[in-house]
């Protein structure tokens, strides 16, 4: 779980463009949306599902169900591990 | 002196039919054009589209284009709908000589291509040419709201009397590009569309053209034009809240239903009917309603969305929509909000049937990407306006970026996580803007006006070549809200906070001309004082130049 953690997080970075910010400064059990957090919005939720496909083959229906998915780089490690087809 | 601005003449083509007739004959008998898609080739059968039900080869072969000839699908339908207007005008060849004719064509992905050939100003060239026109150029590209956008630059020509006759709409065909770009924003219904409709999933895409044929009243009467209505008001504004999403308020729909109805000179309950933008979409009806609500209060009209029948035809859907709405005044009718069924206390309740009205005054409805929301009034009387003042404009803080290696000055003026989505181009032109405006001490703009020859071209490119290389479902959503030519203009009014009037020309060499000659035409109107002014342009990878420049009343 740790490695995946790893990857996520060095996904998100990747994909996101979040160019200040290394894995450290990502906190798995924080969240990754609105205040207290990393801080990012709908686009970027549209971005994490791109990446589920991509990289885990796992294809959401909805905008609406990654809410519940992306709520941290924990939360996200939890589901891909669960429903990963490659 | 007094005049006003008549329509003489108008063609339309899109899912419902090839002509004004086929189009009212659908909607008076409630007939949907939207159907699996057909025309276009691509993976996504589920996708419900609003086509035209002609072939490249059938369009080529009804204008006369040898089959051979290379044309975009953008630029056929264009031609279509053109040619049908200046027929629909019955003016001879020899009335029209000596005459300043402007054509202006709001186009955006037609635009989008990698190549040169394709760019939005080529196209407009395109159509002129197969339709056998001589005329100055413009166009217009503000994503969905291009054509409204081009007919409100039009009637403004007309009133400044700087052209004697306006061609004004807007094209878009189908494509893989919008189609896998909008499908990455997971805003598209995989059953026909149900605009302000509680189980509402989201749009269908249609394509097709449209064109008014404008002149001003006094010359129309002379000539013995046949007068169809007249446009009796504008708005143009910026919802400045997000690229693609609406705001909650709905802030830029208010404010242009409110200028257009204010230039008009009427009151809420004057207005007959209201086409709505009313995509289908959760966000845009729900913000769309809000601000319906804003402007009319208890004295809500009939109101309609008639994308459930030719699909959300983008950059062509102001003039199609407002070709729909002349021929509802002309047929005393209201079009249907086809496919609705079931009320929703976040949305206006609209018609269900097609219903018998005698229609004075409407008010038709175009948001785009970037919260470019326009709003257009067509009455069946006249509304004279005075003719435009001549004022002296200064400019100042122009300053201008051609090296990649300024842009970490951007720093400065924006934080890390605000441009880290920002391809170079977007980079430099807030560097350019940010500069001329501190330089000219102004916090705020009062309106935005940018000229860009390619648009996003590196984020296009991208997409494109994501296409070709991954299959049509790998499309980055954040390249694809980056990759209309609005995009900057719009990003700058939500860095700004500026809600004012806001525009994005694509008229090649000549764009920096068009916005130059816009700012100076707004303030005359008095409808700013102060306009932010870009021209930016990129040709990956090596050219990138961004100029701002602030235009001033003096």
């Amino acid at each position: 779980m740790e490695d995946l953690i790893l990857e996520l997080k060095e996904k998100i970075i990747e994909v996101l463009n979040l160019e200040e910010l290394t894995p450290e400064d990502i906190d798995p059990k924080a969240p990754l949306f609105g205040a207290g957090g990393l801080g990012l919005d709908s686009i970027d939720a549209l971005e994490l599902i791109v990446l589920l496909e991509k990289s885990y083959g796992i294809r959401l229906a909805s905008a609406a169900e990654g809410k519940n998915i992306f709520t941290s780089v924990e939360n996200i490690a939890q589901y891909v591990s669960q429903n990963r087809k490659k | 002196m007094t005049d006003s601005i008549a329509i003489i003449g108008s063609g339309i083509i899109c899912a419902l039919g090839t002509d004004k007739g086929q189009v009212r004959d659908s909607l008076l008998e409630n007939r949907t054009g939207i159907g699996e898609l057909h025309y276009l080739k691509s993976c996504h059968k589920e996708l419900p589209v609003g086509e035209v039900k002609m072939s490249d080869a059938e369009l080529k072969q009804a204008l006369a284009v040898p089959a051979t000839e290379e044309v975009s699908r953008t630029a056929l339908l264009g031609a279509y709908a053109l040619r049908q207007a200046l027929a629909d005008t019955h003016l001879s060849p020899q009335s029209l000589q000596g005459k300043r004719i402007t054509l202006i064509s709001g186009t955006t992905v037609g635009g989008t291509d990698a190549t040169e050939q394709y760019s939005c100003a080529n196209n407009t060239q395109a159509i002129a040419r197969i339709v056998g026109i001589d005329c100055q150029q413009s166009t217009i590209s503000t994503a969905c709201s291009s054509a409204l956008n081009a007919i409100i630059l039009g009637t403004r020509m007309l009133q400044g009397d700087e052209t004697d006759i306006v061609i004004a709409g807007g094209t878009e065909a189908l494509s893989l590009f919008h189609l896998n770009g909008f499908n990455s924003l997971m805003i598209l219904d995989h059953d026909v569309c149900r605009p302000f409709d509680a189980t509402r999933q989201g749009l269908n895409l249609g394509e097709g053209a449209a064109y008014l044929v404008l002149q001003r009243t006094s010359e129309a009467c002379m000539q013995k034009s046949n007068i169809q209505a007249y446009i009796t008001g504008w708005g143009n504004r910026c919802d400045a809240y997000h690229q693609t999403a609406t705001s909650e308020n709905g802030e830029g729909a208010f404010l242009a239903m409110t200028d257009a109805l204010q230039m008009a000179n009427l009151k809420a309950k004057d207005i007959d009917y209201v086409n709505a933008h009313g995509t289908g979409t959760p966000d845009n009806d729900k913000s769309e309603s809000t601000a319906l609500r804003r402007v009319f209060g208890e004295e809500m009209p009939l109101v309609s969305s008639t994308k459930s029948f030719t699909g959300h035809t983008t950059s062509a859907s102001g003039s199609i929509e407002a070709v729909i709405c002349l021929i509802a005044m002309q047929n005393r009718f209201v079009p249907a909000n086809y496919g609705w069924n079931n009320s929703t206390p976040e949305c206006i309740t609209p018609v269900a049937l097609p219903t018998q009205k005698e229609l004075h005054h409407v008010l038709c409805n175009s948001f785009g990407f970037g919260g470019n929301d326009s709003s257009l009034v067509i009455s069946d009387r006249e509304k004279p306006f005075c003719s435009i003042p001549t004022c002296k404009c200064t400019f100042v803080g122009e300053n201008e970026v051609t090296q990649e290696e300024e842009l970490k000055e951007l720093r400065t003026y924006i934080s890390p996580m605000e441009s880290r989505r920002m391809c170079k181009i977007m980079k430099a032109a807030f560097l350019t803007s940010m500069r001329a405006l501190e330089k000219a001490g102004i916090t705020a703009p009062d309106a935005i006006i940018i000229a860009t020859k390619y648009g996003m071209l590196e984020n296009g490119q991208r997409i494109l070549s994501t296409i070709h290389e991954q299959g049509e479902e790998s499309i980055s959503p954040t390249l694809f809200m980056q990759s209309t030519h609005n995009t900057l203009a719009g990003a700058l009014a939500i860095h700004l906070g500026c809600h004012g009037y806001n525009i994005t020309y694509s008229q090649g060499e000549e764009s920096l001309q068009w916005a130059l000659r816009d700012a100076q035409r707004l303030i005359c109107e008095g409808k700013a004082n102060n306009v932010l002014v870009g021209l930016h342009n990129e040709m990956p990878p090596q050219l990138l130049y961004s100029k701002s420049i602030i235009v001033k009343k003096v």
